[in-house]
């Protein structure tokens, strides 16, 4: 991680590998020999991860490391660059063809390039630490452990938590939504959503057939459960004796209050996403057809609208807005957005509580599209706006009375 | 001597797992010598600034009991000096074994 590079120059590490990105190939190579020099005096292999990517700056180009099961990046060993044949290990090219699926998923679906829309190299971390149950990304590139083997699979093998992962770059250089409280619940909402729908637009799958899981492919058979949490239905991902009940909740009065400290994930920010995702695959399942295209790109358009400390009602807002931007004010789209969100009893900001009622959609049992009848919500609306008019009647009554 | 391990990508089954304890008295010598040296070291060094853009980086605690005095050290995988991460594969290789 480029944070402890133990790399003595005068320019920071950090520079030299922004300087490795430059378009203009003076500077790259005035970088790169700095850093070539900095290594041959150290002989450390840390500037790999430099190497390759200086190649060919941009673009997204992977590289993969093999950490050797040891908590350093600096000694990695490369494993596998850009272009660079399939290797031995696996962990190794599922790390790489999962790069790649998600670095092309942004570019083709979001029309953006890589994780920071610059073209930023994607460097992937295979075999980190002594059976780390984890993946996670640390502000510049993602690392896999192995997993334990008896409960945790090793992380590379599924693609959404890779995607999971990169789109926490994506967060960080959109929205910058802060790891904490609900602006955190909202990063790793972000990251759940689009590590799915990768995981959906490489299968081809639409909203109704994807089965909107993240980390399906995370536990070891003998560990019961469908995955560590479900976009569908949270709160019922899995129920073992290992781990308990999944505790997540799907609406905001189950909302859980946790200490905003590490030990209470800073906040329950991998709790109370469950909200969020809930509303998302809820537009995604009325509106139908592939998620990618009119919820994801709502919700893309949403996250680059968003700021740091933005909370479940103001992402909800800005949905609902980008959904009529997009789709058209009283679109299915903006309809389906809007009923999603009070389903999870998140309001709305300037959506009068009587017309969102009547906009709503009448969930069916598997949470798929289902309109109220016309006519009836039509007559619920005339009767919201005759409660309106009735009370500003009363209310301008009262006012001639008191002058 | 006792190792917890929360938060990661799946904080929420690491919330309650209780920690791990290993009796260091029913460790042969040579191998209570060896935890001793990498505590002393793990102890020894700072710890290194925390990664503020980490996302999903798990935790570890280790605190070590010996009469009164009692050591607790805390890093993350985003932010473990060396002599930290020795310690705590020394331990995760020990309880694996169990």
């Amino acid at each position: 991680m480029s944070r402890a590079r133990p790399i003595n120059c005068i320019i920071p590490p950090y520079i030299l590998d922004r300087l490795l990105d430059s378009e203009d190939s003076e500077v790259r190579q005035a970088a790169l020999d700095t850093l070539l020099v900095t290594a041959r005096l150290r002989g450390e292999r840390a500037v790999r991860a430099s190497f390759a990517g200086a190649a060919a700056p941009g673009n997204g180009r992977r590289t993969v490391f093999d950490c050797e099961q040891v908590e350093s990046l600096p000694n990695a060993v490369l494993a596998r660059p850009e272009d660079g044949p399939e290797v031995a290990d696996p962990s190794v090219n599922r790390a790489f063809d999962a790069l790649g699926l998600t670095r092309d998923f942004y570019k083709e679906v979001l029309q953006r390039n890589s994780v920071d829309g610059r073209g930023m190299r994607l460097d992937g971390y295979v075999h980190f630490g002594f059976q780390v149950n984890n993946a996670f990304w640390d502000g510049r590139q993602m690392l896999f452990g192995d997993g334990d083997g008896r409960k945790f699979k090793n992380l590379t093998g599924s693609l959404e938590v890779i995607a999971h992962e990169l789109t926490h770059g994506v967060t960080d250089h959109t929205s910058e939504f802060e790891y904490h409280n609900q602006s955190g619940a909202l990063n790793e909402s972000m990251s759940d959503v689009f590590g799915s729908l990768v995981k959906q637009w490489s299968l081809k799958q639409t909203a109704e057939e994807a089965d909107w899981l993240i980390g399906a492919d995370v536990w070891t058979p003998g560990v019961g459960g469908d995955a560590l949490r479900s976009m569908k239905d949270p709160g019922h991902a899995f129920d073992n004796p290992q781990f308990g009940k999944d505790p997540q909740p799907d609406r905001m009065s189950k909302f859980i209050h946790l200490p905003d400290t590490k030990r209470g994930d800073f906040g329950g920010v991998h709790f109370n996403s469950g909200i969020p995702n809930k509303a998302f695959f809820l537009t995604a399942a009325r509106i139908g057809g592939f998620a990618w295209e009119a919820a994801g790109t709502i919700w893309y358009e949403s996250l680059k609208a968003s700021s740091a400390e933005d909370e479940f009602q103001d992402f909800a807002g800005t949905t609902f807005q980008k959904a009529g931007e997009l789709f058209g004010v009283s679109s299915p789209e903006q309809s389906a957005v809007l009923s999603a969100w009070q389903e999870v009893e998140v309001p709305v900001r300037g959506v009068p509580t009587g017309v969102a009622r009547v906009r709503s959609f009448a969930s069916s049992a598997n949470g798929g599209a289902g309109r109220e009848d016309g006519l009836a919500a039509l007559a619920r609306q005339i009767g919201a706006l005759n409660d309106k008019v009735t009370g500003l009647v009363k209310d301008m009554a009262a006012l001639k009375g008191t002058r | 001597m006792t190792l917890e391990t929360y938060g990661g990508l799946a904080a929420v089954t690491n919330l309650r797992r209780p920690p791990k304890v290993l009796d260091t008295d029913a460790l042969p010598e040579t191998a209570t010598a060896e935890l001793a040296q990498l505590l002393t070291e793990a102890a020894a060094v700072p710890q290194e600034d925390q990664a503020g853009h980490a996302r999903d980086a798990m935790s570890y605690t280790i605190t070590a009991t010996a009469g009164d005095r009692v050591t607790v050290l805390e890093q993350s995988d985003a932010a473990m000096t060396p002599e930290f991460a020795a310690l705590l594969t020394w331990l995760k290789k020990h309880f694996a074994q169990q």
